[in-house]
C-alpha cells in the first residue's frame, strides 16, 4: 500500500551533503517537508507502539499515534495484539478518548457505532435505519494496519505492507538492542505511568539528541551534573574506548567503563544490583556488551524512538506539526528486579530525565529555540555543521554497524540523516540501500551468535 | 476515618496558614529559595503528578507506582534542585523566566493532632520564558502544615497537575 501525496518530487538530497558534514535548516520547520515525512517515514516506517506489559490481558488497550493518525493497540482474546485507527469509519470521530483501560466495545459518540478489540464493526444505535445492501459490517470495521510485530517486548506496528519483517528493520541493531532488552531473565516491562509533554521543536532535535550528542551533556547539564555530583562537572571522556554504532538509521553511543549512565542516574542500589548481575550479563550477552551497559550511553530506534540504558527512561518524539512534538516518557526496567529497586529506578528516572528532572529540563527549551530561530527567512538558507568526528570511522572486530570511534561525534546524526535521506527519496523499500550490509546475518537470536560477535 | 467531625481552626490559625501560603508564593517568585526551604520540615514530602485519561467506568487499581510521577522529594532533593538553579550553570534560566504564583481558595480543615493543619489551596501558575513564550499551569494542592514554635512549617503537599499533558517542555519551578 503507498501513501505518497501526489505531484512531489523534489530533490531531498540537496538538504544534505552527509560526506562533507552539512545539513540544510528548512528540514526542521518546512511544512511541505514535514507532510512529506508523515507519508514517506511515518507512514512507512516500523513505529513503536507499545510494551506488552502495558496491555497484559484481553480486552487491555492504550491510545497513542503513529505519526499524527491516531490508533488503538489492543490485547485480543487470543493473546495477540492488533493495532487499528482511532477513527470511525462512518464520520470519522474518534472512537476511545481514554488513553487505556479494558474494554470489551470501542463505541463513537457520534452515532453509537460500536467496535470489538479487533476494530469489527458490531452495531450501532437506531440499527434499523439502514436497509439491506446499504452496509457490509465486514469492510466497516477500525482499519487494521498492515503489520504488527514484537521484539522483546515492544512492540511495533507499520501501515506499510511492503515493509520487511520487524526483525529485518532492526537489523543488526538487536545486538545493541538486547542490551536493554535482554540482559536478564524475563525481559522487561514498562513500569508507572507515561508522562507527556509539549514541546515547540521539530522531533528530529530529540531524536539526533539521544542517537549520538553525549556532546552536549557537558556544557547543557553542568548544572545537573554538579548538583547531583557534589559540585563536580562532567568527567572527561575515554575518546579511545568509546563509540558511536549506526545501523539503518538506528544508533547508540556509548562508552566501555560500565557505569557512567548508572552514577548520573544517582540510586547506588541500582548501581550495586547491575554489579551483582553483570558476570551473568557477561555469559548471557558476551563481555563486550556487559562493559558497554551502564557506561554513559544513549540511543534511538530511527524512527522517533529513544532510550538511555542503564538510567532506563523510554521515550517517543511524536510529531504534531513541523513545530511541534508531544514526548511520552515511559520508564523500562528488568521485569525479575526486585521491587525496591523498581522503585529506585522510577525515582531516579523522575529526579533525572522527567520533565521535571535535574537534567531533562535542560533540553526542552534548546530544541525548541534551534527549531524557532532556525525558521528565520534568510537563517533557514544556512548551512548547519554535522562534521564533528568525520575521520574516525573504524572496523571494529566487536561491533556490528557503521563504528566510529570517540563518543563525542556527530557519525550517529549522519547515519540518522541519511537514512531519513533515503526513506525520503526511494518510492520502494527494496531500493533502499543498506547501511551497513548485514553484518550478523538472519540469526534469531544475538545471544547465540557464534564467533567473534558473541565476545 | 474520622468519627466525629473535628471543630474548625481557630481563625488565627486559618490567618496564619493562609499567609504562609501567601509569602511561599512571594518567595518562590523572588527566586528566595533559602527562605522558600527554611518554611519546610524537615520530614516533607513533596509530590506531584499528572492525570492519566480514563473512562469514568474504569475501575481498574492505579498503577502501583503510580501515574506520571513528575516530583517524589525529600528536604534533601528539594535542596539539590535548588543548589542546581543556583549553581550558575542553568543556561536555560539565564536571564531568568518570568514565574508568578496566584494562590487561591484556600481551606484549612482541623486534624487529630493539635498542632496541624490540612489545607487545599489552587496554584495558577504563569510562567513568561526566555524566548517569550508564556505558559499558563494550574494545579490542586493538599498540604499538610505544621506548627513549630512560632512558624508554620509544610510537613506534605500533594499536587495534582489539570493536565494530561504537560503543556511545556520541562518544569523547572515548585508548585
Amino acid at each position: 500500500m503507498r501513501f505518497e501525496r501526489i505531484g512531489r518530487e523534489p530533490d531531498y538530497s540537496r538538504y544534505m551533503d552527509l560526506k562533507e558534514g552539512w545539513l540544510d535548516r528548512r528540514i526542521f520547520s518546512d511544512a511541505d517537508i514535514y507532510e512529506e515525512e508523515l507519508y514517506r517515514i511515518f507512514a512507512r516506517s516500523w513505529l513503536f507502539v507499545a510494551h506488552e506489559s502495558q496491555i497484559p490481558n484481553s480486552g487491555d488497550f492504550l491510545t497513542t499515534h503513529m505519526g499524527e493518525d491516531a490508533v488503538i493497540v489492543a490485547r485480543q482474546p487470543d493473546g495477540s495484539i492488533r493495532v487499528m485507527l482511532n477513527s470511525c469509519p462512518h464520520r470519522g470521530n474518534k472512537v476511545c478518548f481514554a488513553d487505556a483501560g479494558n474494554t470489551r466495545r470501542f463505541v463513537c459518540n457520534y452515532h453509537g457505532w460500536g467496535f470489538d478489540t479487533a476494530g469489527e464493526l458490531k452495531g450501532m444505535h437506531e440499527e434499523y435505519c439502514y436497509d439491506a445492501g446499504d452496509i457490509d459490517y465486514k469492510n466497516h470495521g477500525l482499519k487494521n494496519v498492515a503489520k504488527v510485530g514484537s521484539y522483546k517486548g515492544l512492540v511495533f506496528a507499520t501501515f506499510n505492507g511492503d515493509a520487511p519483517s520487524l526483525e529485518a528493520w532492526l537489523g543488526d541493531f538487536r545486538w545493541y538492542l538486547d542490551m536493554i532488552l535482554d540482559n536478564e531473565e524475563g525481559g522487561t516491562e514498562f513500569i508507572g505511568g507515561c508522562i507527556k509533554s509539549v514541546m515547540s521543536a521539530n522531533w528530529k532535535f530529540g531524536v539526533e539528541n539521544f542517537i549520538g550528542d553525549a556532546y552536549h551533556a557537558g556544557w547543557t547539564h553542568d548544572s545537573g551534573c554538579r548538583s547531583m555530583n557534589d559540585g563536580m562537572p562532567f568527567p572527561p571522556i575515554d575518546m579511545q574506548n568509546s563509540y558511536h554504532a549506526s545501523v539503518n538509521g538506528h544508533g547508540w553511543e556509548f562508552g566501555t567503563e560500565g557505569v557512567g549512565d548508572l552514577v548520573l542516574l544517582g540510586r547506588p542500589k541500582v548501581m550495586e544490583y547491575y554489579n551483582k548481575i553483570r558476570p551473568k550479563m557477561a555469559e548471557r550477552l558476551g563481555e563486550m556488551r556487559s562493559k558497554i551497559f551502564g557506561s554513559v550511553a544513549s540511543a534511538s530506534i530511527f524512527p522517533n524512538v529513544s532510550f538511555l540504558p542503564g538510567i532506563s527512561t523510554f521515550r517517543q518524539w511524536q510529531p504534531k506539526g513541523p513545530m511541534q512534538f508531544e514526548l511520552k516518557t515511559w520508564v523500562i526496567v528488568n521485569k525479575n528486579m526486585p521491587d525496591d529497586i523498581k522503585d529506585e529506578v522510577t525515582k531516579g528516572v523522575m529526579q533525572t530525565f522527567g520533565p521535571g528532572g535535574t537534567f531533562e529540563m535542560d533540553d526542552g527549551e534548546n530544541w525548541e529555540n534551534c527549531t524557532t530561530v532556525n525558521r528565520g527567512v534568510v537563517t533557514r538558507h544556512e548551512r548547519l555543521h554535522y562534521r564533528c568526528g568525520i575521520g574516525r570511522q573504524i572496523e571494529h572486530d566487536t561491533l556490528p554497524g557503521i563504528v566510529y570511534r570517540g563518543q563525542y561525534n556527530d557519525a550517529n546524526q549522519r547515519g540518522f540523516y541519511q537514512r531519513w535521506l533515503d526513506m525520503m527519496t526511494h518510492d520502494e523499500f527494496g531500493k533502499m540501500p543498506a547501511r551497513p550490509e548485514p553484518q550478523l546475518g538472519n540469526v534469531a537470536e544475538t545471544r547465540d551468535l557464534p564467533g567473534l560477535f558473541a565476545l | 476515618m474520622l468519627d466525629r467531625p473535628l471543630s474548625p481552626p481557630p481563625v488565627e490559625v486559618i490567618v496564619a496558614v493562609t499567609q504562609a501560603l501567601h509569602r511561599e508564593a512571594r518567595l518562590l517568585d523572588n527566586e528566595d529559595f533559602e527562605g522558600w526551604l527554611a518554611m519546610l520540615g524537615e520530614d516533607i514530602g513533596y509530590l506531584l503528578e499528572l492525570k492519566s485519561r480514563r473512562f469514568r467506568a474504569d475501575r481498574s487499581k492505579p498503577l502501583p507506582l503510580g501515574p506520571g510521577v513528575i516530583f517524589n522529594e525529600d528536604l534533601g532533593r528539594l535542596r539539590l534542585r535548588i543548589d542546581r538553579l543556583k549553581s550558575g550553570y542553568v543556561w536555560a534560566e539565564d536571564p531568568p523566566n518570568f514565574i508568578r504564583r496566584a494562590v487561591s481558595n484556600v481551606e484549612v480543615l482541623a486534624t487529630r493532632a493539635e498542632n496541624e493543619v490540612q489545607v487545599h489551596s489552587v496554584l495558577v501558575m504563569h510562567r513568561n520564558r526566555i524566548d517569550g513564550t508564556t505558559r499558563l499551569l494550574t494545579a490542586g494542592r493538599t498540604d499538610l502544615w505544621r506548627s513549630e514554635g512560632s512558624a508554620w512549617l509544610l510537613a506534605a503537599r500533594e499536587i495534582v497537575l489539570d493536565h494530561a499533558v504537560l503543556p511545556d517542555s520541562n518544569l523547572n519551578a515548585f508548585f
